[in-house]
């Protein structure tokens, strides 16, 4: 009976590939929808596979009986992945969510050859009628977090350890920078690369090694465990992470968290699957979209700032605000955007520059 | 702290796990064998070294467990290799693959939390000392427990009837076999004393050094530790050297980052790296002249 099934749904696959994008054929909806989710980390309290499940259980919620979602997590991007993504076609998924940058290759080799199956992908640039990269704006947060930052820095030296120099995670360090500038211009950072995705004890060395050097706000820099979050309270100072919150791992410290929720995004993705209308397309979203968003503010924080942050956010939110505008200088002094200039989207998503302020230079 | 104070403080927690499993993979290897799976084996120790510690709050239920429980799975590698006679380096790889496999099934409800580590305990006084007293003189109860092991090692190996009989089952089992050593038994307790290394090795990583579990935190330690005992030719002193210049060197390229010195800090992530491979043909060249 199986077979039977698998062979329908391999006729409907290769009708949908010779017609394209075809009239919507999609199943009925009293038919239960599959959905695949590998993941590239285990999925703990916090982190970004958990993120990403969180993004997924709100579709789950919506769906109730009609979803029935299957989640690999812990898969190594490479060949593994796209096995694994091919299993899950074959077993009848028709929304795969790929959840980190690595599998992009292999996923785009399943959207071209199942036009049927729609593709969620995580920080990637490719686009496919059935394929969708999505991206958060993080650098939103973070300049908020810069403006705290500065407001409670006593050495006005601010630290970061960040995972690999790449642009995503640059912007993140120079809004960063900027918000801090924003406040008190004197402040400089450091930071710290430990050129490995995971790997707790390195972190954690990193960041110890930032604060002898009289850093006292530390940002984790797209760590998935609390190492560097645990080692600040510890000494002391404060610390801020990306994605999911992590003050149960520092009570007193936590200086907040540049959320991200993904529910929204993937339940408008997969209503657009099931009308037969997935939009295909490279989504970067960021607070206008409510998908960013910072929560769990240290209540150190000065009312004054707080005030002074949650009018800049909202600013964000509505595009009166523009984190990447002129004038902004490099670390070599140089003018980098000009007066009033606003950077566009593609200039951020390549930038790999390093405003002034940061002292590090930028691996090359 | 500076940065000086922050290397002196911090080099050898940093090495221990490295010095740990590669004293232990030393003794194995100088018994004849090879046993590839020490990241397996580091990493199934640090995961029931954590559920332990996590459950009973006792550091010492966590060693023991972690060492017991990395012996059992030296000792299958000792049951392939010993006992059928299998292919070492496939049966070591296996073994590796399957800790692996093993730490991330029994950590997996403990994904990502944290305990409490180990205070730091300063030496008979000398942490009054300056600058060196509070930082390199000022490290946990299993720092100053394994600085003891290496020494006691080298003494077992070195200057006891037990060193000679190890390196000659090693060396000429044949022989050793011929005058009546249980050539198989030795080994078995050396694979033993590797495994138990190796856990104690992952516990320290796991419960005291970051303390925290995740699954694939070893991140390649095990590697290096293999590394290690060929960079220090099988003796004591030359492993428990190369644990400590690679905990040095991978600190000092993170110090010398968050300093703001302008190295590529993917040469500085190589180096220690580089330095082994530097050891090994400084090693050869000179085994080729004295040939």
């Amino acid at each position: 009976m199986s077979d039977t099934l698998k062979r329908r749904k391999f006729l409907k696959g290769s009708l949908a590939a010779t017609t394209a994008l075809a009239l919507p054929m999609r199943a009925s909806a009293q038919d239960v929808l599959k959905m695949g989710v590998v993941l590239p980390s285990p999925i703990a309290d916090v982190g970004w596979s958990h993120t990403l499940m969180e993004g997924v259980n709100t579709v789950k919620e919506a769906y109730g009986d009609k979803l029935e979602v299957t989640v690999l997590e812990n898969i190594a991007e490479g060949p593994d992945a796209d096995r694994i993504a091919n299993g899950l076609v074959a077993e009848g998924n028709e929304v795969l969510l790929l959840g980190s940058f690595g599998y992009q290759n292999g996923g785009i080799q399943i959207a071209k050859r199942n036009r049927n199956v729609s593709l969620i992908h995580a920080s990637g640039f490719m686009v496919e009628p059935n394929f969708a990269p999505f991206t958060a704006k993080y650098w939103q947060g973070t300049y908020l977090m810069g403006m705290a930052a500065a407001s409670l820095t006593k050495s006005k030296k601010i630290g970061c350890v960040g995972a690999f120099a790449i642009p995503e995670l640059i912007t993140s360090i120079n809004a960063f920078m900027l918000g801090a500038l924003s406040v008190d211009p004197e402040i400089t950072m450091s930071v710290v690369w430990v050129n490995s995705w995971f790997d707790p004890a390195s972190e954690q060395e990193a960041a110890k090694a930032l604060i002898s050097q009289d850093v006292d706000i530390l940002f984790s820099n797209a760590q998935d465990t609390p190492s560097v979050i645990a080692v600040a309270e510890e000494a002391g100072i404060y610390a801020y992470n990306l994605n999911s919150s992590m003050k149960s791992y520092a009570p007193t410290k936590y200086l907040g968290v540049v959320g991200t929720d993904w529910g929204p995004h993937f339940k408008r993705l997969v209503d657009g699957h099931v009308a037969g209308d997935f939009p295909g397309a490279n989504y970067w979203l960021g607070m206008e979209d409510d998908v960013v968003f910072t929560a769990d503010w240290n209540p150190d924080i000065p009312a004054e700032m707080v005030a002074q942050i949650k009018a800049k956010e909202a600013e964000i939110a509505t595009g009166d605000f523009v984190v990447f505008k002129g004038p902004l200088t490099d670390q070599s002094g140089a003018e980098r955007v000009a007066e009033g200039v606003a950077m566009t989207d593609g200039e951020i998503i390549g930038m790999d520059w390093h405003v002034a302020g940061v002292t590090t230079p930028l691996p090359s | 702290m500076s940065g000086l104070e922050f290397l002196l403080a911090g080099t050898l927690a940093a090495a221990l796990p490295l010095l740990l499993a590669a004293l232990g993979e030393m003794v194995v290897e100088k018994a004849g064998l090879l046993n590839l799976g020490l990241e397996g084996m580091m990493a199934i120790g640090a995961a029931i070294a954590f559920i332990c510690v996590y459950h009973t709050g006792s550091h010492f239920v966590g060693f023991l467990g972690a060492a017991a429980v990395s012996t059992l799975t030296a000792l299958l590698f000792a049951a392939l290799v010993i006992g059928v006679q299998a292919n070492q380096v496939a049966s070591g790889l296996a073994i590796g693959v399957l800790g692996l496999g093993l730490s991330a099934l029994f950590g997996k409800s403990y994904e990502s939390l944290t305990i409490q580590g180990l205070p730091k305990l300063g030496l008979l006084g000398l942490s009054e000392i300056p600058l060196i007293g509070p930082t390199l003189l000022t490290q946990d109860i299993v720092v100053w427990v394994s600085i003891g092991m290496t020494f006691g090692l080298w003494w077992v190996l070195n200057r006891t009837k037990l060193g000679l009989v190890i390196t000659a089952v090693g060396e000429n089992p044949e022989a050793a076999r011929a005058i009546g050593y249980p050539v198989s038994l030795i080994r078995l307790y050396a694979v033993a004393f590797g495994g138990a290394m190796c856990g104690i090795a992952g516990a320290y990583a796991s419960t005291v050094y970051t303390p925290l579990w995740a699954d694939g935190m070893i991140a390649g330690r095990g590697w290096i530790a293999l590394a290690l005992v060929v960079f220090g030719t099988w003796q004591t002193g030359r492993v428990a050297f190369g644990a400590l210049l690679f905990g040095i060197l991978s600190l000092g390229e993170l110090t010398a980052q968050a300093m703001g010195i302008g190295l590529p800090s993917q040469v500085l992530s190589s180096l220690p790296y580089f330095v082994t491979i530097l050891m090994l043909v400084v090693i050869s060249r000179r085994k080729l002249r004295s040939a």
